[in-house]
């Protein structure tokens, strides 16, 4: 075979080497450590931010608004719906808590960027009690934002969207009609929210006031458990649904458990396809509302040993509570972010024992069920286990 | 407390495919004690997966190469049996239907060399033959390669016994091909996977096509059943069976040097690790100019050897879940290459710019994997594969709307070239960007393909400037970085050639040690002879 000539031909690879040499001789001997690409990710999910609360503020009788600043004057980018999640010492415990931003994403890219999480306490618990106790206007808090995946997409979504909240499951709503109001997002909003008595509607009067000023934002209430009530009343259910949809709807649902397992149900004679339904990461309910959870194995109490590298611990672990639970009430750092086991932030290695892994919002892949690997955050120990984390 | 021992023979930092593929390699020659800092939570690197709402969606692999079938196994294939990894390999239907929207070419061609070519004839008749030779070329070149990169041979036996990849060397694909004289449609038809090695056909060397051409058209070419992840977990079970220590986010900062020597790491957690070697997944660019301690380590030679370098393309890729089986959609075809031209000097300009991208594929999963998705669902993706460039003054506030403008481009370019309505079904949808691929395995500039395949950066200078191009003791790169370039097939071979590397420094470094201790009783013998003889 020829090319050119057979001695042109056969010098090619002298050619080719030659003409490498002779390019990087003429490279620039100046270090060029920039990489744009890498920064504009990193200001993007930034590690981790440094927040100060300056402001805290009442926005229903159990529920309460902190706005946050972050010190170095960034707040990364984010879509109505996702979440930031705090990096919280209370005690001996190390861990993460992930509250959807309440407001709106204009608001974290004017000058004097903030974001606002609103977090409600109906009754004592463990993180809000941390939040509603201690947690005052100065106050520092560490955290990473943004995740989650449940926002509006306009190459997906339609542009009527009926939201269907229950109780503090408004938050992402309220960043939505926020950003809508101040004509940031174009989307027509419909949003059916689920509350027990009109006199604690979490963020009730400013979405009330969103309502009457912008006409893309409706806001239904339905009361549970309020006679007197001059709207909707019980549960939100098909017929409200259908009530306040248009053609072409998207609709958005974010609230507790068992409200989502009957409005998923609804969906489904509603005949909405897939894509027109999405709901937001849902935290694990009590193991006694997890489908196929043992319950006569709920009151065992099992060891774990924890492997960080060629480090072990032994700690106790409750079959009635996620092992990230048992690792971080023994001191040890485990990230999660949605702690619904769907965005695989725990995804830890199972050595040996038996665990029981929650349906809801089951993420894991395919070959890590093979494999043995778990999220943390929605797994239950079956009897004593080891399992490896990361080293944090 | 502690994690980590004091002292490990390798660390590799990085799991991606190359750095699994360099620890099985040390593994198999008795390298035991090696520990893996990866910086994500999960193995892979780009081979990978991810769940939305519970459907598994692969991140990347299109098609890999160098598999082959059980019968005629190719490189990668081979090692992966060799190192005792079953992976649940399914072979892609078709090599790629190609649309030419201009001049009309529409043609869909499978593999193996006389399909091809019959495939080709029957549009072209009388053409079938000249294109089974040219093929055969390929196929000389690509063996001749596999050959030649693991044993060296002097010029005149090299001319003897490989005399078409001798000879094709010092061309470009272009060059090569014009001496066949095919009607340019025919070219065209030729030309498509070009862009999976990142270059204008007129800068590509002829044998890094002939390369790509030969193997996908040979073997065909493969995903995993699992997806990507599956090819990823079995590579790190079978590293972690052999002994090695792997952990999770675990990002190395600092490689620390002295007197050009390699002696540990230090992680991002503020573990300093030591090793007298150490694989990096980092691009040189990197190392050189930011994990180096101290910097002042680095000779100048590195620095312009980064600096001179190209790096290839990055991706642009629409990652789609949607309602409807492939057939409801109509959806008929697992590859799809299509653009406007397949003047690829024009396409490469488009691929300077922010888009609209006229030259795509597209992959539907599902018609090599029938189980990827639930029932009555297809997993579908566009994908351009354009430079980084463009992609360097993008603004943190235009990011988002950057994505979804190509997105919905893109999707609209697909539509109009095949009939098929995509944005009314779609489910779920990611666009991955340079800055994805930078967020999740941290490659300099979000490079998926290393450095750039040219005439003036040509594999076969790479490998003859091994040694010169090697700056600091103990230290190998193992990645889309390396020698033979991008893709996961390469990414293995790449990982394979760093284990090389080091094994070959400790055989020395034992040589050495022989000779020196020989010289040593030697002297020693002398010295009580000398004392014998007082
Ligand atoms: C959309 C898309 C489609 C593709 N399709 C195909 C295809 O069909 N066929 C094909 O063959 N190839 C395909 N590729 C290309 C292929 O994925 C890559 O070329 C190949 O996987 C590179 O492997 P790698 O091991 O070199 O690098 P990577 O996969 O990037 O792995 C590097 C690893 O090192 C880790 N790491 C990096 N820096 C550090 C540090 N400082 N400390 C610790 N850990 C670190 C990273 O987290 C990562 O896990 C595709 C790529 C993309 C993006
Ligand atoms: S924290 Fe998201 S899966 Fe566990």
């Amino acid at each position: 075979m020829k090319i050119e000539s057979f001695l042109k031909d056969v010098g090619g690879a002298s050619r080719v080497t030659a003409a490498r040499r002779e390019k990087f001789r003429k490279g620039s001997p100046i270090p060029e450590p920039e990489d744009p690409i890498r920064a504009l990710s990193d200001a993007l999910h930034p590690d981790k931010i440094r927040f100060i609360v300056t402001d805290v503020r009442d926005v229903s009788p159990t529920s309460k608004t902190w706005r946050l600043r972050s010190t170095d004057g960034h707040i990364p980018i984010f879509q109505s719906g996702q979440y930031v999640c705090f990096h919280l010492q209370i005690g001996n415990s190390v861990l993460n808590r992930p509250y959807s931003i309440s407001s709106a994403p204009f608001e974290s890219k004017c000058d004097n960027p903030f974001i606002e999480v609103t977090i409600r306490r109906n009754r004592p618990y463990f993180v809000p009690d941390y939040f509603f106790d201690h947690v005052k206007v100065g106050e520092v808090l560490w955290g990473s934002m943004p995740f989650g995946t449940f926002y509006y997409e306009p190459l997906r979504d339609s542009k009527n969207v009926v939201a269907i909240a229950g109780g503090s499951g408004i938050t992402p709503f309220v960043s939505m009609a926020r950003e809508i109001a101040a004509g940031w997002l174009d989307v027509n909003l419909t949003i059916i929210y689920g509350s027990v008595h009109s006199s604690d509607i979490v963020c009730g009067r400013e979405l009330d006031e969103i309502d009457r000023k912008c006409d893309k934002v409706k806001v239904v209430h339905v009361m549970s458990d309020d006679p007197d009530w001059q709207g909707e009343k019980g549960f939100v259910n098909r017929e409200i649904i259908e009530k306040y949809s248009g053609e072409d709807t998207t609709y958005m649902f974010c609230g507790p458990y068992a409200m989502y397992t009957f409005v998923e149900k609804t969906m489904k004679e509603m005949g909405v396809p897939a894509g027109k339904f999405r709901k937001d990461a849902i935290a694990q309910p009590d193991v006694s509302l997890i489908p196929g959870y043992p319950s006569d194995k709920k009151d065992e109490v099992y060891t774990i040993k924890v492997m960080r590298g060629i480090h072990e611990d032994i700690i106790q672990a409750a079959a009635s509570e996620p092992v990230a639970v048992a690792v971080e009430r023994a001191g040890i750092a485990l990230d999660t972010h949605c702690r619904g086991g769907e965005c695989g932030m725990c995804r830890s290695q199972l050595l040996e024992g038996e665990i029981f892994v929650s349906p809801i919002g089951d993420g894991r892949r395919r070959m890590d069920k093979e494999l043995g690997w778990f999220h943390a955050c929605s797994a239950y120990p079956m009897s004593d286990l080891v399992i490896k984390i990361p080293i944090l | 407390m502690k994690f980590y021992k004091e002292h490990y023979d390798v660390i590799i930092m990085g799991a991606g495919l190359a750095g699994l593929s360099a620890a099985l390699q040390l593994q198999a020659r008795g390298i035991t004690d090696i520990l893996i800092l990866e910086k994500h939570n999960l193995p892979g690197g780009l081979a990978t997966s991810y769940v939305r709402n519970g459907i598994e969606i692969e991140a990347t692999l299109h098609e890999m190469m160098s598999i082959g079938s059980k019968e005629d196994r190719l490189k990668v294939g081979t090692f992966f049996d060799e190192m005792g990894i079953d992976i649940d390999w399914l072979k892609v239907p078709e090599a790629y239907r190609f649309i030419e929207k201009t001049k009309k070419i529409d043609i869909t061609l499978h593999s193996g060399f006389e399909t091809m070519s019959n495939e080709i004839d029957a549009q072209y008749p009388g053409w079938g033959d000249k294109v089974y030779d040219f093929m055969n070329l390929c196929n000389r070149v690509y063996n001749s390669m596999n050959i030649l990169s693991v044993t060296p041979m002097s010029k005149p036996e090299m001319l003897k016994k490989h005399p078409d990849f001798v000879k094709t060397v010092g061309y470009s694909a272009k060059q090569v091909m014009e001496t066949y004289k095919f009607p340019q449609d025919i070219v065209d038809i030729l030309t498509p996977y070009w862009i999976y090695v990142g270059n204008p056909m007129s800068s590509l060397p002829f044998t890094i096509y002939a390369f790509l051409m030969a193997d996908y058209f040979r073997g065909g070419s493969y995903v995993c059943r699992n997806f990507s992840h599956e090819m990823s977990m079995k590579l790190q079970a079978k590293v972690e069976e052999n002994g090695a220590q792997i952990e999770f986010r675990q990002e190395v900062e600092k490689i620390l040097v002295r007197n050009k020597k390699v002696y540990g790491v230090r992680t991002k957690r503020g573990d300093e690790i030591f090793s007298d070697y150490v694989i990096s997944a980092a691009y040189p660019n990197k190392v050189y100019t930011q994990m180096i301690e101290p910097l002042s380590e680095v000779p100048a030679g590195a620095i312009k050897m980064v600096n001179a370098r190209k790096l290839s393309v990055c991706p642009v890729s629409v990652m789609m879940v949607l309602d409807g089986t492939p057939e409801e959609l109509g959806i008929r075809d697992y590859n799809v290459f299509s653009g406007d031209t397949m003047d690829t000097d024009k396409i490469w300009e488009n691929y300077h710019t922010l888009g609209p991208y006229g030259y795509l594929t597209s992959i539907c999963l599902n018609l090599a994997n029938p189980d990827c998705t639930p029932e009555g669902y297809t997993q579908f993706s566009i994908t351009a594969l354009p430079l980084v460039d463009p992609f360097l003054d993008v603004k943190e506030t235009e990011y988002h709307a950057l994505k979804r403008r190509l997105a919905s481009e893109m999707i609209a370019n697909y539509e109009e070239t095949t009939g098929v309505n995509i944005h009314d079904h779609i489910v779920e949808i990611e666009v991955e960007t340079p800055v994805t691929v930078a967020h999740y395995v941290g490659a300099w500039k979000g490079s998926i393909y290393g450095y750039s395949h040219s005439l003036d950066d040509h594999a076969v200078a790479r490998l003859q400037m091994k040694e010169e191009d090697h700056f600091i003791e103990g230290l190998e790169f193992a990645g889309a970085h390396g020698i033979s370039g991008n893709g996961m097939g390469p990414a293995v071979t790449n990982g394979r050639a760093a284990a090389k590397g080091v094994l070959d420094s400790r055989k020395e470094q034992k040589e050495d040690y022989r000779l020196v201790s020989g010289y040593m009783k030697l002297a020693d013998m002398l010295n009580r002879r000398k004392g014998a003889d007082k």
